[in-house]
């Protein structure tokens, strides 16, 4: 109402300059920190090239977006979702892998990496699909049914295999459930399985580390000989499971009062849980073994595991306040740090322009994310409003997990910072879907 | 306007707290990280990216009392090779083949060290300790090919070589338990240190910082560039009270002497200063520092560890005699009159006790019975004096205790009277009496407490505890350490008893068995002494101290000559040359020597040189 009192600016008056200025600022701030930390590098002209044409693309796709109504994409929702399968499904045939992960699609002239692409599109279409479901959002059908949506697509991730990347579709939908308004038992269950899933291996690496030894009996020891688990025990345990499940949507299905089988649910969920933790520890490939060793005990091996986070807490604590000074990060351009131009910019960041760069990234980081928090609150339409909030969840998660990591907070997961690492297609991608934010924010008075 | 339901829109801003926490909390770790505790990393980078290619500090030299160094430093040069970017293996080549040449090395075997230098780009040590000459030849390399630099070390140098090697040392590397107990002192794996003697006693003092090239390696260890240079610092200086000239005259008498085994001290009886301490065999401390490791192993090996100076005990025999007399005479047990008769032996029970050589002496007086040494005399002296007594003043005189000089593996010696028996649970009887007269029996002692009983019988019962530190005079500024003379003990006696026996110890050297160390101008006194020695022939012991006619005594000597028989023939000109030598006066037997080593020379070239095709020499002389 007090809307309509408003006089209607022009488009440059709506769009949200302080999220735009954000958003140059960080990827301003990440193009500097980008050209000290890949000058060391062997394809610094290459990389510099590659970055400049995506900063170029993805600023007039960032453009681009604004000039049109958002709610395209709603309406091509099922395009979109096609699409998401098809490049995912695409990748593992025609991909090129690169140190083990299929997740390249080499074109002439450039390549692409389609995994945040299609995380982005899950986003969209997601956001359409709660958005349609609206009435019944507080139903468990909604909540797996979401899950459903998003799994063809984390599994073709999983199959690249890039076990942190799919990982990352987990609290965004978990956000996106929650903006809807989904219940939040259904969702403590699901992601509490989730996070009881991921607890197992972790207890297990923490019990191997700290007691090799453990005598027979022991807690550790108990811990340690569920991974070796038979296929006898494995099928009963799938078996209660299943029946678990099928109780519980039995009950909601009469419509009987849901909340007193949580009771009966919790330890259901639990024992699953821990089945498909046991199952993911037996899978694990041994450098994500080792990254868990190294977040459990970072001191164990300075030279194995470790050694990323201990270099990356160094290069970061002795930047100090004021930095080095770019170019002249003895742990970056002296090769200390790994991955110093990707996974770990921000501690190149940290070392090379000290608590004031490190904490200028992460400040604008935090008004990006406000912006968008914002745009979520001032959306027109439910769509747009679930939009914002599903990337401003993914946004969120993504960089708490790479800052997290650089500071020794977050086991180490290969994810980029968004707009900050070098990588064109995350670039161009991040960029576009932040042009889907700034134009739901354009839009909140009038589609134009 | 608002279609979505007002809950959900809670909902957004409790995501929003969840965010808004997740970023403070790493903006509180960024705070711990670069705030708090960034001095602490910044140490860890710094410790990462540099490395330093070392260079040994210069050890504290060791000087004598006037200044003569006996311990230095020489530059020594070690050629180092740091490659630059992109040299490849024919570029090495010329080089190689060169080192090879002047190193008198394989130069293929330099060339494959310089490749491997250049593909990890680290640095390599090619030679180290060249001599001077080579050293000159190599630096003009150092202007043909980049990349090869000389630098300077500190090397341990020992200008007299076989000199007083025994309380010097030596310097070694460490074993690998050494180097574990020294790491956190800043000691490397390289590292030598004081192995004996003085350089182990005071290795803290003598040691040096080590300076070194700084430079900025990256994470594969290859080197970046000269981050800086850290200068060393040299370590403290130390003086002795060793004269250099007696000391040089005592090792060289010693190894000259009969067996060549044994020792010699000679201490300042008017402060207990020790002028020389020599134990033979000894060693060349520069051999032991040779770069050839397999040569280090061989001297170690035959290495004599043990100071016979400190670390011997032998039965002191009739050097003991001047502390029996001064004990009898100033107990009043017996008067310079009193005569006893020498038929050549002392009949005990039915035990004969035998003089030396079975010879009599026939009507015996104080000062023929110590002049010549008459054991039958001193037999009867013992029993009228008591074991008691003889204990008490040998006891005064030092023997049996250690000096606490600081010297690893310095023994007590052995007390040998009634107390000491009585301590044991055992008896004493006559025979033992006898035995301790003519300091045989049980008693032993060391050549440095020998020196002591000399000293103070030289300075009328000042027993001195004997030191060989005069300062030290620190880098650090810290206010140099001076050594104060301490006396262990004072023996009071008569005047007319000390009178007496020193009468007498002169007349053994002017008249008596001590005549081999007679000098004239000087007055030497002493006490020969012929030690049994239960493991084969007797030891030859000498203890003299000597004076300018006139002045109080400035030296007295102890010296031991293993199984060389009697000590006036082996012992005493030791001590002769030494106090030749402490009072500045030319040796005849040097300057003997020295004429017929000309002699020798001159008849071993005539012949050799007749036995040549001579030229037919121009002008046809000869």
């Amino acid at each position: 109402m007090s809307a309509l009192k408003q006089p209607q600016p022009g488009m440059s008056g709506r769009v949200d300059w302080t999220f735009v200025f954000a958003v140059i600022g960080l990827v301003a701030t990440g193009t500097i920190a980008m050209l000290s930390a890949a000058s060391t590098t062997m394809f610094y002209q290459a990389i510099l090239q590659k970055h400049f044409i995506a900063l170029a693309l993805g600023a007039s796709l960032f453009s681009l977006t604004l000039a049109f109504n958002y709610q395209v994409f709603q309406d091509q929702s099922k395009a979109l979702y096609v699409i998401a399968l098809v490049i995912m499904a695409a990748v593992l045939v025609i991909g090129t892998s690169t140190r083990g992960h299929r997740a390249w699609i080499r074109l002439p002239g450039f390549s692409f990496q389609p995994a945040e692409l299609s995380r982005v599109l899950v986003v969209l279409v997601l956001a359409d699909f709660l958005d349609r479901r609206a009435l019944r959002v507080q139903d468990v059908s909604t909540v797996l049914m979401s899950l459903a949506i998003a799994a063809p697509i984390m599994l073709l991730i999983l199959k690249q295999p890039d076990f942190s990347t799919a990982l990352t579709f987990l609290p965004m939908i978990v956000g996106m459930l929650f903006c809807a308004g989904a219940d939040v038992l259904q969702l403590l269950f699901i992601f509490g399985f989730g996070a009881a899933t991921l607890t197992f291996p972790l207890v297990y690496t923490l019990c191997q580390v700290r007691f090799p030894n453990a005598a027979p009996g022991t807690l550790p020891a108990l811990v340690m000989s569920m991974s070796k688990m038979g296929w006898a025990t494995l099928a009963t345990m799938l078996a209660i499971a299943g029946l678990s499940a099928l109780v519980w949507r039995l009950l909601t299905w009469m419509r009987l009062q849901v909340r007193p089988f949580a009771f009966i649910a919790f330890p259901l969920i639990a024992a699953s849980a821990l089945l498909a933790g046991i199952v993911i520890n037996g899978h694990m490939k041994s450098y994500q073994r080792n990254r868990f060793v190294a977040f459990v005990a970072p001191s164990s091996d300075v030279q194995g595991a470790a050694y990323n986070v201990i270099q990356s807490k160094v290069a970061i604590g002795s930047g100090g306040v004021w930095g080095k000074g770019l170019f002249s990060g003895t742990q970056s351009q002296l090769g200390f740090l790994p991955e110093r131009h990707t996974d770990f910019i921000f501690a190149n960041v940290g070392e090379e322009m000290g608590f004031i760069g490190a904490g200028l990234i992460l400040g604008l980081y935090m008004i990006v994310l406000w912006r968008i928090v914002t745009a979520a609150r001032q959306a027109r339409d439910r769509y747009g409003y679930l939009v914002c909030a599903g990337l401003a969840s993914m946004f969120a998660f993504v960089m708490i997990l790479n800052i997290g990591m650089c500071v020794g907070l977050m086991p180490v997961a290969g994810i980029p910072l968004p707009l900050i690492s070098y990588g064109g297609s995350s670039l161009v991608i991040n960029l576009w879907s932040l042009g889907i934010v700034a134009n739901i924010y354009a839009r909140r008075y009038a589609l134009l | 306007m608002n279609r979505a339901a007002s809950g959900p829109r809670e909902r957004l801003e409790i995501l929003w707290l969840v965010i808004a926490a997740g970023g403070a909390a790493l903006g509180l770790r960024l705070a711990q990280l670069q705030i708090l505790d960034s001095a602490e990393y910044r140490l860890m980078a710094e410790r990462n990216a540099s490395q330093m290619i070392y260079q040994t500090a210069p050890r504290g030299r060791i000087y004598d009392r006037a200044g003569v160094p006996l311990a230095t430093n020489q530059p020594s040069f070690s050629l180092i090779f740091l490659p630059g970017k992109g040299q490849a293996r024919q570029d090495l080549e010329p080089l190689a083949r060169e080192l090879g040449r002047q190193l008198g090395r394989d130069p293929q075997d330099l060339l494959e060290t310089l490749d491997q230098a250049e593909r990890e780009q680290t640095s390599a040590r090619l030679a180290e300790n060249l001599p001077t000459p080579t050293m000159f030849q190599l630096s003009e390399l150092k202007t043909l090919y980049p990349g090869v630099d000389l630098i300077t070390e500190a090397r341990r140098y020992y200008p007299f070589g076989r000199f007083a090697s025994h309380l010097l040392g030596f310097m070694g590397k460490m074993s690998p338990r050494e180097w574990k107990m020294r790491k956190a002192q800043g000691y490397r794996a390289d590292s030598r240190i004081g192995k004996m003697g003085l350089e182990s006693a005071f290795e803290d003092e003598l040691r040096g910082r080590d300076g070194g090239i700084q430079m900025e390696v990256d994470a594969q260890g290859r080197l970046k560039r000269k981050l800086g240079e850290i200068a060393w610092q040299p370590g403290s200086n130390i003086h002795l009270t060793i004269a250099a000239a007696v000391q040089k005259a005592a090792d060289d008498g010693l190894r000259k002497s009969i067996t060549g085994r044994g020792a010699a001290v000679a201490i300042d009886p008017r402060n207990g200063d020790i002028l020389a301490m020599s134990s033979q065999p000894d060693f060349d401390p520069n051999a032991l520092l040779s770069t050839d490791p397999e040569e280090v192993k061989r001297i170690s090996r035959a290495l004599p560890e043990f100071n016979n100076a400190i670390a011997g005990a032998y039965p002191p025999g009739s050097t003991f005699k001047p502390i029996v007399s001064l004990a009898a005479l100033n107990e009043g047990r017996i008067t310079s009159r009193d005569t006893f008769f020498c038929p050549g032996y002392f009949k005990l029970g039915s035990r004969l006790f035998h003089c030396d050589k079975h010879e009599a002496h026939g009507t015996v007086s104080f000062l023929k019975g110590l002049a010549e040494s008459c054991n039958v005399y001193f037999y009867n002296v013992g029993l009228k004096t008591g074991g008691d007594r003889i204990e008490r003043y040998a006891r005064a005189f030092g023997i049996g205790q250690k000096t606490n000089i600081p010297l690893r593996g310095e023994k007590s010696g052995h007390l040998f009277g009634p107390e000491t028996r009585r301590k044991a649970g055992k008896g004493w009887y006559d025979g033992d009496t006898l035995n301790l007269s003519i300091g045989q029996g049980e008693l032993t002692v060391t050549p440095l407490q020998m020196a002591v009983v000399a000293a103070a019988l030289a300075n009328r019962g000042k027993v001195w505890r004997p030191h060989y530190m005069q300062k030290i005079v620190y880098v650090d500024g810290r206010p140099d350490f001076v050594q104060k003379p301490e006396l262990m003990s004072q023996i009071v006696a008569k005047d007319s008893a000390w009178d007496l026996v020193q009468n007498a110890m002169e007349v053994v050297v002017s008249s008596g068995t001590g005549y081999p160390a007679k000098i004239p101008g000087l007055i030497v006194a002493g006490k020969t002494g012929t030690a049994q020695n239960p493991h084969g022939k007797d030891d030859a012991w000498f203890i003299s101290y000597a004076a300018r006619p006139g002045e109080s005594p400035s030296i007295a000597i102890a010296v031991l000559v293993e199984n060389a028989g009697y000590g006036a023939a082996a012992a005493a000109p030791v001590a002769k040359k030494m106090i030749l030598a402490a009072f500045g006066l030319p040796d005849p037997d040097v300057a003997r020597e020295a004429r017929e080593a000309e002699r020798a020379a001159r008849r071993v070239l005539k012949p050799a040189g007749a036995a040549l095709p001579r030229p037919p020499l121009p002008g046809g002389a000869r």
